[in-house]
């Protein structure tokens, strides 16, 4: 219980720091947000716990949220299943992933690092394979997006009474049953356990089976959480979940653990996101603080087992939890609750003056814009963000830049729930997932929060307005037209794009294909290939495309970092009859455009296109910007025209040899 | 030759060693007794760098040893061959033998060919029959310490110390392992052994040193000491029986084995009757496959042939769960590592396989758990600060009577103990010796499977003699010796 | 070494049925590209092959890797000659895995969870100091070390065959080999043996991390610019690899050719399943599948020996 300890002060401290510096932190509403967002990595995390104990893992568990998600959807929408089924059918498919690895396991005697290392793959891969990676399902009735989206009694979200339960039950398995017991054991001493009469076998199998059917019940959550059902469900949450509980004390070795500590663990790791998100610090932090608390529990408890080994044993249990340690617990966490509430109490009555002021047009305050890309590293959105703080600069506004660091639309909720409980003026999003988000955008706006989307957008009316770049059938078309010309409207080519499952790509692949058919009948699409927005795979499957397709005389790359990729590929080909185009950045394909290898590069401004997002906020947070406007003054970009909610930026631009130089950025 | 004067040690406040004088002469085999805890191991860790002593000196040749580590006493030509095989599984014989006997400095180059050369030469030396190429992981417990004196052997050392050699070895290895130590003794080498089989010491030693309690007792010449004496020495009190009288009293026939039989593991052909009541011992020879027929029995390693029948009916024992279902438990040889799950309390191992019992519909009923291990840790009076306390914090003789307390726990007709006493004190074997009786007396039907002849003889109403994977001959008590049992295992077929 | 027919015979019938069905596979300039392409990988799966021998793992090299790509890239820009970026990045790499060694070495820290805390605090904080940047603008001498095209592939190449050659050889025939696998048998024997395990493992651990330096170099030079996200997920490929080449994951026994032929398995299914024709939405479960197939038929293998 040593961990334990240690954990449950780390987490008051956490709280009190952030209830200091973050603004809004301390309420009840955020508390059950971050509950909210705990729930998924949650169940993942208590099934983890007995199997790490029993000296076991499995890393195929994220994997296999993305194809519960896809199966259930699919069941639901296409095989025209009850919804209640159709989740039967998904824990099922988990039960059936679970036993796959039990068998490999316990059968074959292979180790769990890698056999689930394999149906790592294996289930992700399935879920890419039967969607096609485009195919997502949405459209779910309301009653069920309820247990993801909704408030029982006006605060307290569903899923957490579903999570409260499976925390109980896997408590209870594991800390007072006789199984719970021989999980212990077996992960103590596996042949003394044989020895001890106990099944090993079956019963480890157990517990991947019922891992695989929590991580399907996670996915029927975050699925209801964002209204649609993707084959890129819970990626990467495996080693959020696993780390969630090793903070939380349990043995990589086996035999030691608790699921108490587990949920210490999994709510330092939210807490401190959430915290952060609301401190306005950059996100990054919760990486770096996340791997320094891991090292820091871990040299804090060996220390005091070494100390303790040196005095005689006490006889303390440590594999035992004793319910007055349960008891103990749980005033920790009733004690923040009341901090949490006392605080929002005062803070209310604070603002109670104040209250309606706030919904007021006109801030006292410099407006705070919270402002989300699809992924921050992206050069893409780098380039944005310059734009967005040049704005926000010239606007005197409070610019906070957030967002996931890889595509992620469950992060994407996250960031804009961490928003709304902060209070901030505006948000703007780049949209990676339009079912997803809405039901949050709106959630945002009936807050008194302007929304906009920028670059993509969510459904209109869960947002003010919607800064338009330019439309995915202007990109299809553009980026169509471009190859037409260059191939002389007929001939093979290829396209490069960046995960299978991104949206914005297989929307613009879909208008190509379109206008293909339309236009340029001679014209062939022979390969799409997926880069993951890493340069050096677009680099490698572009030199096999070109083996693989001789013919092919064009590479078209629909994702930033893609292009340079393709662009090297085919300068140490020294196929000089290649040519390549594609979506790009200029910095990013500018030496390749000189040597000529890259022939033209389409996109709009993106730096133009941060600052219009801003200037768009900060217009509508000061009132000087209305709905129904026909137009509106956007600073150095001059007078910009609105249709309806949509405030446009201009056609796609094509740089090439001659202007590319005009452009830095 | 090796001096060590006023030795101190202690362990976070326990005293282990506490100003031990202790001197070893060229050629001269010194043998060390003293109870489990009594400072032994304790004084070996000192002398091979392992742990290093709070006070006291140590002089090799005249020459002070000073911050001694495993790497140093090496170099000085101290080797130690432990109860349990300190070699790398996963490494070859050769590899074992010959490749860490140098100074291992991290660029050397390795001459494989005269590695393996010299690996055989010495193997050759004492006669084992091995090549250099095998795994060890793959060999036998007896032939892993084959290996291990092997290597003490190529590491030329000058001080050799043997803890508890022949605790794994058959009466063949072990005769060949004292002509060896003969050897080294004319050869100057100065030999430390110890044992708890006394009778070995008597062969063996020259000198005698007895610890009691990380106390010096007393170092005097083999010559004029008897047994009793010996035992006196060591416990402080004279052990009047060594074993406990035998009540007659013999019930039913609970398990019948007919040509039974295990391919996985060349067991076959094995028959024998056991009678509630009753002790059958088990003897043979290390590789005559006595754990794995107690593995068979217990359904670690199913019968696949020929039938076993419990209380006259048919059964087939696929697994322990059925096993205990039938009323069959086993006290592994292994105690470490299949007796107890180390980490956990006493409470937690000695229900481990009645959880059953102490729990309603599967949820585990704590009070009455405590209250089960309570009550067998009064009745074998294990010493323990709580049934909480972690079963690692306890000495051997203590955690065999909680590996025993776990089986009579379930309950069971048939008690399987392979190799109970092994490594367990002289104090403690006794009180384990009563134990057995006292569960014989109350109705319960014992295999007994042990490598101490004596241990057999005293105990088992009939003894079985194995060799090559079944039973030999099934002989009585009154007909049993030492030497008959020995001829039968060894191969001879003495008609009984 | 028996271990290795497993995965020798999967990448043989493999082959085969590529002999068969897309024969354009094995055109030589194919093959030069799919080794170019796992030199990297090819280079830290020996790190990761004693690694995970001495019962350890390490899963921050992709984070290293990240780091030490975008420094190169730095260093190069700073005007930094190249036999001195050489030594400055597998200084920096073998300091990067010597933090990993001290936590786990000398605090006895499991190392997964230690390289765990690593490679979040590494891929964090490099996001955090380029917000997503590329290095761009690299000198001409950057790529290929200055050399034309082929010169620098048969550099990189020759560079990559003498890690892989010197390791082969030091695994077998050098004390410092031995001491490692000694080490992942048995700690304990090891320690009695005179074999410093604490700094077997320090030291292991931060050759890892130069080699992961060396890989990421050779890596970035292929290329005029250096992305900020390089090396994502290279650590489970390395794994992957090492596992699936038989390496044992409890430790103490392990091959290093096992783990090339891993990495020669895993290199090639991609690029075949594209030659093949197969859909691209599917290669992941393919891979997967073939893992697995992989792994439990070394473990079956192993079973009957």
């Amino acid at each position: 219980m040593r961990t334990e300890r240690i954990l449950a002060i780390i987490l008051l401290l956490e709280l009190a720091i952030f209830a200091a510096i973050a603004p809004n932190f301390a309420t009840v509403a955020n508390t059950f947000e971050i509950t909210r967002l705990a729930v998924e990595l949650g169940l993942l995390a208590l099934a983890l716990t007995p199997i790490i104990i029993a000296g076991g893992i499995d890393l195929s568990v994220g994997s296999m949220m993305g194809l519960a998600a896809v199966i259930f959807g699919a069941l639901w929408r296409d095989a025209h299943l009850p919804i209640f089924t159709a989740a039967l059918m998904a824990l099922a498919t988990g039960m059936l992933g679970g036993s796959i690895n039990a068998v490999l396991i316990t059968r074959l005697r292979t180790p769990p690092l890698i056999v689930t290392l394999g149906t790592y793959s294996l289930f992700r891969g399935m879920a890419h394979g039967l969607t096609s990676g485009i195919t997502s399902y949405s459209g779910f009735p309301a009653t069920f997006l309820y247990l993801g989206q909704g408030y029982l009694f006006g605060f307290l979200p569903p899923q957490l009474l579903l999570f409260a339960a499976g925390a109980v039950a896997w408590f209870l398995l594991l800390h007072r049953t006789v199984y719970g017991r021989t999980f212990h054991a077996i992960g103590f001493s596996p042949e003394g356990a044989r020895y001890a009469g106990i099944p090993v076998a079956r019963r480890l199998g157990l517990l991947y089976v019922l891992a695989g059917m929590s991580a399907s019940a996670a996915a029927i959550i975050y699925v209801a959480h964002l209204g649609q059902a993707k084959s890129d469900a819970g990626t990467g949450y495996e080693l959020m979940a696993i780390t969630a509980v090793v903070l939380g004390g349990t043995s990589i070795f086996g035999g030691r653990g608790t699921i108490p500590g587990t949920l210490l663990g999994l709510f330092a790791i939210s807490v401190l996101q959430n915290g952060l998100r609301l401190a306005a610090l950059p996100g990054e932090l919760s990486g770096i603080l996340t791997g320094g608390l891991l090292i820091a529990t871990m040299s804090i408890d060996r220390y005091y087992a070494t100390r303790s080994r040196a005095t005689p044993a006490t006889g303390s249990e440590e594999t035992t939890v004793k319910n007055s340690q349960v008891a103990v617990l749980s005033a920790v966490i009733v004690a923040s609750a009341l901090l949490i509430c006392g605080s929002n109490w005062y803070l209310a009555r604070s603002l109670r003056g104040g209250q309606t002021l706030a919904a007021s047009v006109t801030s006292p305050h410099a407006p705070v814009i919270g402002m989300m890309p699809k992924a921050k590293g992206d050069p893409y959105f780098v380039s944005c963000r310059l734009g967005a703080e040049e704005a926000a600069r010239e606007h005197g506004d409070e610019l906070i830049w957030d967002g996931p660091t890889d595509l992620d639309a469950a992060k994407q909720n996250e960031v804009v729930e961490g928003w709304i409980s902060r209070g901030v003026d505006v948000i703007a999003v780049s949209v990676e997932n339009r079912a997803a988000i809405s039901t949050v955008l709106r959630k945002a706006r009936a807050r008194g929060i302007r929304v906009i989307t920028w670059d993509a957008d969510a459904e209109p009316e869960a947002r003010d307005f919607f800064i338009n770049q330019a439309t995915p059938q202007g990109i299809g078309e553009t980026l169509t037209d471009e190859a037409a010309r260059l191939l002389g409207g007929r001939g093979d080519f290829a396209i490069v794009t960046a995960s299978l499952s991104a949206a914005n790509q297989n929307e613009w692949i879909g208008f190509i294909k379109q206008r293909l058919a339309q236009k340029y009948p001679e014209l062939h699409l022979v390969a799409i290939r997926p880069s993951d927005g890493d340069r050096d795979r677009a680099f490698q499957e572009t030199q096999t495309l070109l083996k693989v397709y001789p013919q092919v005389k064009l590479v078209m790359g629909v994702a930033a970092p893609a292009v340079p990729g393709i662009a090297e590929a085919v300068r140490q080909s020294e196929r000089t009859d290649v040519k390549v185009i594609g979506l790009s950045l200029p910095n990013l394909c500018k030496p390749y455009v000189h040597s000529g290898v890259v022939q033209s590069v389409v996109l709009w401004n993106t730096r133009d296109l941060g600052y219009l997002a801003v200037t768009v906020a900060d217009s509508l947070s000061r009132g000087t910007l209305k709905a129904g406007a026909a137009s509106m003054e956007a600073g150095r970009l001059g007078r910009i025209q609105i249709e309806g909610t949509q405030v446009r930026l201009g056609a796609p631009f094509i740089f090439n040899k001659a202007n590319i130089d005009q452009f830095d950025w | 030759m090796l001096t060590l004067r006023s030795i101190s040690k202690n362990y976070a406040g326990v005293r282990a060693l506490q100003g031990i004088d202790f001197n070893l002469v060229a050629g001269e085999v010194h043998a060390l007794a003293g109870e489990n805890g009594a400072g032994k191991s304790t004084l070996v860790k000192i002398l091979t760098g392992a742990v290093a002593p709070d006070s006291g000196t140590m002089h090799l040749n005249d020459k002070l040893v000073e911050q001694n580590t495993p790497h140093r006493a090496r170099a000085l030509g101290i080797a130690a061959i432990y109860q349990q095989p300190a070699l790398f599984p996963e490494l070859t014989v050769a590899e074992n033998i010959a490749l860490f006997d140098e100074a291992p400095e991290a660029w050397r180059r390795i001459d494989w060919a005269g590695r393996r050369t010299r690996a055989r030469q010495l193997l050759a030396e004492i006669e084992a029959d091995l090549s250099p190429d095998e795994i060890v992981a793959s060999l036998s417990l007896a032939r892993q310490q084959l290996v291990e004196i092997a290597k003490a052997l190529g590491a030329g050392a000058r001080v050799l110390i043997l803890d508890e050699p022949t605790a794994a070895l058959t009466e063949r290895e072990a005769q060949n392992l004292f002509r060896i130590v003969g050897a080294m003794k004319a050869k100057g080498v100065g030999v430390i052994y110890i044992s708890h089989r006394l009778p070995e010491l008597f062969a063996l030693a020259d000198r005698i040193t007895v610890l009691r309690d990380g106390q010096h007792v007393v170092t005097r010449a083999m010559q004029g000491l008897d047994e009793a004496e010996l035992v006196r020495l060591m416990v402080g009190r004279a052990l009047t029986a060594v074993y406990p009288a035998r009540s007659a009293k013999r019930g039913d026939v609970v398990l019948e084995s007919a040509d039974a039989g295990c391919r996985a593991t060349g067991v076959h052909n094995v028959s024998f009757q056991l009678r509630a009541g009753e002790i059958l011992g088990i003897s043979g020879l290390v590789g005559s496959k006595r754990t794995e027929l107690a593995q068979m029995l217990f359904g670690l390693n199913p019968s696949d042939a020929g039938e076993i029948r419990v209380r006259g009916a048919g059964v087939k024992i696929r697994n322990p769960a059925q096993a205990i279902a039938l009323g069959v438990g086993l006290v592994p040889e292994d105690r470490r590592r299949h007796g107890v799950v180390l980490p956990m309390s006493i409470a937690a191992n000695t229900t481990l396989a009645s959880l059953r019992g102490v729990s309603r519909r599967g949820f585990l009923q704590f009070g009455r758990e405590r209250a089960v291990a309570e009550k067998w840790r009064e009745r074998f009076s294990t010493k323990a600060d709580s049934v909480l306390a972690p079963v690692e914090t306890l000495s051997g003789g203590n955690q065999q009577k909680v590996s025993l307390a776990r089986w009579l726990a379930t309950n069971p007709s048939i008690l399987i103990l392979d190799e109970p006493t092994q490594g367990i004190d002289v104090g403690a074997k006794a009180e384990i010796h009563r134990l057995i009786a006292d569960l014989a007396a109350g109705g319960l039907a014992i295999l007994l499977i042990s490598s101490d002849l004596p241990e057999i003889l005293g105990m088992s109403d009939r003894v079985a003699v194995m060799r090559q994977g079944t039973i030999a001959v099934i002989l009585d008590r009154v007909d049993a010796t030492q030497q008959n049992i020995l001829e039968i295992a060894l191969g001879k077929d003495a008609a009984a | 070494m028996k271990r290795d027919f497993a995965v020798l015979g999967a990448l043989v019938s493999l082959l085969a049925f590529a002999a068969i069905a897309a024969p354009t596979f094995f055109s030589a300039a194919n093959l030069r590209d799919i080794l170019l392409a796992n030199l990297a990988v090819l280079i830290v799966a020996m790190g990761m092959t004693l690694v995970i021998v001495l019962g350890q793992i390490d899963i921050s090299i992709g984070a290293q890797f990240g780091v030490c790509s975008v420094l190169a890239g730095m260093l190069a820009k700073a005007g930094c000659p190249a036999w001195l970026l050489v030594i400055l990045l597998l200084g920096a790499g073998a300091a990067l895995g010597s933090l990993n060694g001290l936590l786990v070495a000398h605090l006895r820290l499991p190392s997964i969870v230690v390289t765990l805390a690593a490679m979040a605090v590494l891929r964090d904080s490099l996001r955090w100091a380029t917000g997503g940047k590329w290095v761009q603008d690299l000198p001409q001498s950057f790529q290929w070390f200055g050399l034309s095209q082929r010169g620098g592939e048969w550099m990189l190449s020759l560079v990559t065959g003498a890690i892989l050659a010197g390791c082969v050889y030091g695994a077998r025939y050098l004390m410092a080999g031995r001491m490692i696998f000694a080490t992942g048998s048995d700690a304990e024997s090891a320690r009695l043996a005179g074999i410093p395990t604490v700094r077997v493992v320090f030291w292991v651990f931060a050759f890892m991390g130069a080699l992961t330096a060396l890989a990421a170099l050779l890596n970035a030079v292929r290329f005029p610019e250096v992305p900020g996200n390089a090396g994502a997920g290279l650590e489970l490929k390395a794994i992957a690899a090492v596992v699936v080449g038989g390496t044992s994951i409890t430790g103490g026994r392990g091959s290093l050719g096992g783990s090339v032929l891993g990495v020669a398995l895993l290199a090639v299914i991609g690029p075949m399943l594209t030659f093949l024709g197969v859909n691209a939405y599917w290669e992941q479960a393919i891979q997967g599948a073939i893992i697995l197939v992989a792994a439990t038929t070394t473990m079956a293998a192993r079973k009957r020996t």
